[in-house]
């Protein structure tokens, strides 16, 4: 089987360069805006971080205009912010309270961050009990402005927009286990994700069910106290007894399994296809977004190249025979990339399939790459200021 | 007066079920939820089933009513046997939902697995979770099963119905208080009625089945902690 990247490329000058530039002109005003107050108030180091980020998102937007492929260029920015946000993160706690283990004292004041992932488990207990079952604040505060209320509002906003292109454009954790799956040359377990694929996508809907459960009736966030494998690389409670520790082994167990080694075994997304329940959650929001991929049954061969390369199991033949993706589909463009007969395109629902895709492709990258720029941007710039202020000449 | 004391307890007992309602149904729910689920859909049958479980949950009232009047007010007290009576009902809950989630092997899974079943049939039953279509005992017991041991698990306002019900002065009196007291918790579980109208697929029965393994797992580790006497936070 031939890999993955090398399946990938298409001839090069899918776009003129002028036009390539005019297209890419609205994303790097985006950027500028964005990096705007890092200029006006921040240190040199944070300047210099936050200009070679606009010029990196503002070049992989132009290549994809240049190019007409989405997914190589996504998955450069997408790998880069995975492995720069553990490392910008541990590097800010350790700086900040000299420890990644979160003491019980911040917790009680609230003063933890607030993390996207608990989202579905905070839904039951705020309906019933008007209780916010996560130890942050609802409003900003000075230690912490990053508000649980601000950052539900952002995601919900561009998920409503979007649907589950979050997971493949603004999740910071993803973009680990998506590096892990690149590094290898070609998947050595193809056969055994195919053949419980039809299993194995329903696994993060029953753990989405069992979190939202659990958390409602013991009133705490059961995925971050016990399941979640970034903990491993964010922040944890402090292991000073047996379950601390138990759940400490946990974490570490799921992020060395789901996002080290069956990602570079499988080529897959194993943690983001297989277990992430905020994806799942993602999911249900497909169904009401303007953007989609869509499969023209007139041209497409069933070569099923394009279900090889999706990162996430979200097609099967059932699904390509129908014209459509499943509904876990993150848009991250693999498969329209790969597709030799353009058959797999772009599409923007209420409109005719497979006219004008194109079209639909940049209305999508437009605010795909905006939201990329806020979230992953943002930490692009941070962690290289933290890069460069350990740098030893400084 | 005795008759005006039972029914102001049994308005007391009733008014505390309905205000204490949510915890139960957020206690009851993680259970009731995957059994639902893998039900037919219907609302005719989501009713037979919650019907079953609730009655179930009524005997375990009935039962604990019964015990906790004959234990008197020692209840109030650090009784070291209700961490056992815990610990115990909640294994016994991860086991009774392992057994309802996976299943034993009976006839009909080597049937769909034989050569001569239809291939829908034989792929359902090879992958060990999705199985539509139980025998109908299977499903009653499974609802009495969950619904009892439910109904003696010990949440927070379970006990304090029955620290109040310690306190009568006759059996029938305690038995009434929690009647009414389950009377009043019960009409919270109504709205569990609207999964009825949940499509059913393979899927979601395999996605509830898995929520039930991993459910039993959670109560599996939470009755060990409890026996081990370890809380499950740090």
């Amino acid at each position: 089987m031939a890999s993955q990247s090398s399946s990938l490329r298409r001839p090069v000058a899918f776009r003129g360069v002028g036009r390539s530039i005019l297209l890419t002109l609205p994303i790097a005003l985006w950027s500028l805006l964005m990096f705007t107050p890092s200029f006006q108030r921040s240190g040199l180091d944070l300047r210099i971080a936050s200009a070679v980020t606009i010029v990196f998102m503002t070049t992989l937007f132009f290549l994809m205009m240049r190019t007409g492929e989405t997914y190589r260029w996504r998955r450069i920015f997408f790998v880069a912010v995975g492995f720069l946000f553990p490392f910008g993160f541990i590097a800010s706690l350790i700086a900040e309270r000299g420890s990644m283990s979160i003491p019980v004292s911040r917790m009680v004041s609230g003063d933890t961050p607030f993390c996207f992932m608990v989202t579905p488990s905070l839904i039951l207990p705020a309906a019933f009990a008007r209780t916010i079952i996560f130890p942050g604040s609802i409003l900003p505060t000075a230690s912490n402005p990053r508000s649980i209320a601000a950052m539900i509002g952002i995601w919900f906003a561009m998920t409503l927009v979007l649907g589950k292109a979050w997971c493949s454009y603004a999740c910071f954790f993803g973009g680990i286990e998506e590096g892990f799956a690149s590094f290898a040359k070609r998947p050595r377990l193809h056969k055994l994700v195919v053949r419980y694929s039809h299993i194995l996508r329903l696994v993060p809907w029953a753990i989405l069910v069992f979190v939202v459960l659990v958390s409602a009736a013991i009133f705490e966030p059961v995925y971050c106290m016990w399941l979640c494998p970034f903990k491993a690389v964010t922040e944890f409670p402090a292991v000073r007894n047996v379950e601390t520790a138990i759940q400490m082994g946990i974490f570490v167990a799921l992020f060395v399994g789901l996002v080290v080694v069956l990602p570079y075994l499988t080529k897959k997304r194993t943690q983001c296809g297989f277990f992430c329940p905020f994806g799942a959650f993602q999911s249900i929001f497909n169904k009401i977004n303007l953007f989609e991929i869509r499969f023209n049954r007139e041209k497409c061969v069933d070569c099923t190249l394009c279900q090889t390369s999706c990162p996430t199991v979200a097609l099967s033949k059932e699904s390509i025979a129908e014209g459509k993706t499943l509904l876990n589909c993150m848009k991250c463009g693999a498969c329209v990339d790969v597709c030799k007969k353009d058959a797999a395109v772009w599409h923007l629902k209420g409109t005719p399939v497979a006219v004008k895709p194109e079209r639909a492709r940049l209305l999508f990258l437009y605010g795909a790459w905006a939201m990329a720029t806020m979230f992953g941007g943002s930490i692009l710039a941070n962690s290289v200021a933290t890069m460069m202020h350990w740098l030893p000449w400084k | 007066m005795a008759v005006l004391s039972l029914s102001a307890s049994a308005g007391e007992a009733l008014v505390l079920g309905l205000a204490t309602g949510p915890v139960c149904l957020a206690t009851c729910g993680p259970v009731v939820v995957p059994w639902m689920m893998v039900q037919p859909r219907g609302v005719r049958s989501h009713s037979r089933q919650l019907g079953l479980f609730l009655a179930a949950r009524l005997a375990g009232y009935m039962v604990f009513a019964a015990a906790v009047w004959l234990v008197g007010s020692s209840i109030q007290r650090a009784w070291t046997g209700r961490t056992w009576l815990m610990g115990g009902i909640e294994l016994l809950l991860a086991a009774a939902l392992v057994v309802y989630a996976v299943g034993w092997p009976h006839r009909r899974c080597a049937a769909a697995n034989s050569a001569h079943a239809p291939a829908s049939e034989r792929h359902g039953a090879a992958d060990g979770l999705v199985r539509i279509g139980e025998p109908p005992r299977s499903l009653r017991s499974g609802a009495l099963a969950l619904g009892f041991l439910t109904g003696i698990n010990l949440c927070p306002p379970f006990l304090v119905a029955g620290v109040r019900a310690a306190q009568l002065e006759h059996l029938s009196a305690a038995l009434l208080f929690f009647v009414a007291f389950f009377a009043g918790t019960a009409v919270w579980f109504l709205p569990f009625l609207s999964m009825g109208f949940v499509q059913r697929t393979p899927a979601v029965v395999t996605v509830a089945r898995m929520v039930a393994v991993l459910l039993a797992c959670w109560y599996g580790f939470s009755g060990v902690s409890i026996l081990i006497g370890r809380t499950m936070y740090g």
